[in-house]
């Protein structure tokens, strides 16, 4: 396994990636939610507790 | 007589912890002191703090046994250690969650990404300051204004600042009523603060239950690091939406949670021994979490801003600020400093959407550092 250097190019290029990476994670999760309403065509869950 | 009644004395005396007694446990014992004066008078998260500020004295008071080997503190630091605690919070935060704000605004939750920008600034300035590189991604995630989240991380990468790291979140988590106001007023203007937003859509039963589940699957097969964590916390959603396991959901929520709460205290508390604690690097980690705090707040709000632009209008800015995660506090504040501009204006669902997306922000960013650095 490559080892990110412990100096500031290795905090600079792990925050990069972090930050780019969450956004794509953040993105992807929006998109899925963005579908959610298709779930609604399935069918209806009662609300009542059991 | 007199001589074996002095020498009694001194075997006595010996018996104490007071020959051990040094300044620094003074010292200690007086932050103990101020966190319980934080908790107690000022209401600063008392369920944390009061835990912690007593567990802190005690750890400091030098012939206690229960901060040893074998002792009630230092079992519950094992639940810490071996990360048990932080899954089980949690559970309970889950249990007693409403994800609707988030599932009903999908366009929102890319604030919860942005409102981490603080956690970088904090990394790259603590690598400046001479961290290793665990050390400075473990004070970043001080950003993440996520406790659970900064501990598991932490635990993971640097464990010896555990103490350092854990106050510094709950300690600014506390107080970001006071932190992020300012930070957000800079940032708009107050035609901006005065927006007010459209009401979200209905989220139905069906999606409540199916979003732990699949949220479960994703975060399990793309960021394993940290998938003990959400799991958790959708175990917890799971048990609350699926309205048939009530008493799990309400043990989860109360009972285990308030439990798991004050063992994580004690726990936090009594790592705060004086010859760990008192080092100029604590002062340099408390004031990395203050920065990470102030660039989260900014950071959010200013993509909110931009996405107010590309919508026309229709985005208060206050709620980028929510995305820094550690809910509802931030959703609160949005709420509250958009109240002060309007009083018919309702933030607070609005921004627990990019609150509760915060909180997986947080997560992917520590799941990315974990799955590079640790082997």
């Amino acid at each position: 396994m490559t080892t990110l250097p412990d100096s500031m190019s290795g905090a600079l290029l792990l925050s990069g990636i972090d930050f780019l990476l969450s956004f794509l994670f953040i993105s992807c999760i929006g998109v899925i939610l963005y579908f959610f309403p298709k779930l609604n065509k399935l069918g209806e869950i009662t609300e009542k507790k059991n | 007589m007199d001589t074996l009644f002095l020498t009694l004395m001194q075997e006595l005396l010996n018996q104490t912890g007071l020959p051990a007694l040094t300044i620094g446990n003074l010292v200690m014992i007086a932050v103990g002191g101020v966190l319980l004066y934080l908790g107690i008078v000022k209401k600063y998260e008392p369920f944390l703090l009061v835990g912690i500020g007593l567990s802190c004295i005690v750890a400091n008071v030098p012939g206690s046994e229960l901060t040893k080997e074998g002792g009630l503190f230092w079992y519950a630091y094992k639940g810490v250690e071996n990360l048990i605690l932080p899954p089980l919070i949690f559970l309970g935060v889950g249990a007693m969650t409403d994800f609707g704000p988030m599932i009903a605004n999908p366009s929102l939750v890319i604030l919860g990404a942005a409102a981490h920008l603080g956690i970088f600034v904090a990394l790259i300035s603590a690598k400046f300051f001479g961290f290793s590189l665990a050390e400075a991604c473990s004070i970043g995630i001080i950003g993440g204004a996520d406790g659970p989240m900064a501990i598991y991380t932490t635990m993971k990468l640097a464990p010896h600042l555990l103490p350092q790291i854990s106050v510094a979140a709950y300690s600014y988590m506390a107080l970001m009523p006071l932190i992020q106001p300012p930070v957000m007023r800079l940032l708009t203007t107050k035609e901006e603060r005065q927006i007010i937003m459209k009401q979200p859509r209905y989220v139905s039963r069906l999606e409540k239950i199916v979003f732990p589940v699949v949220i479960a699957v994703i975060v399990n097969l793309f960021l394993p690091p940290v998938a003990p964590l959400i799991t958790m916390l959708m175990l917890g959603n799971l048990l609350r939406e699926c309205l048939c396991v009530d008493r799990l959901a309400e043990t989860a929520s109360n009972a285990l949670l308030n439990v798991v709460t004050l063992v994580l205290t004690v726990a936090i508390g009594s790592t705060m021994a004086a010859d760990t604690f008192l080092t100029p690097n604590t002062l340099l980690i408390i004031a990395l979490g203050l920065v990470a705090f102030v660039f989260g707040t900014g950071s959010g709000v200013v993509c909110a801003r931009i996405m107010n632009k590309i919508s026309g209008g229709k985005i208060n800015p206050l709620i980028g600020s929510a995305g820094i995660a550690s809910v509802p506090i931030a959703a609160r504040v949005s709420h509250l400093v958009g109240q002060q501009e309007n009083r018919q204006n309702f933030l607070i669902m609005h921004a627990m959407g990019p609150n509760l997306a915060g909180v997986f922000g947080t997560a992917i960013s520590g799941g990315i550092m974990l799955a590079l650095l640790v082997k």
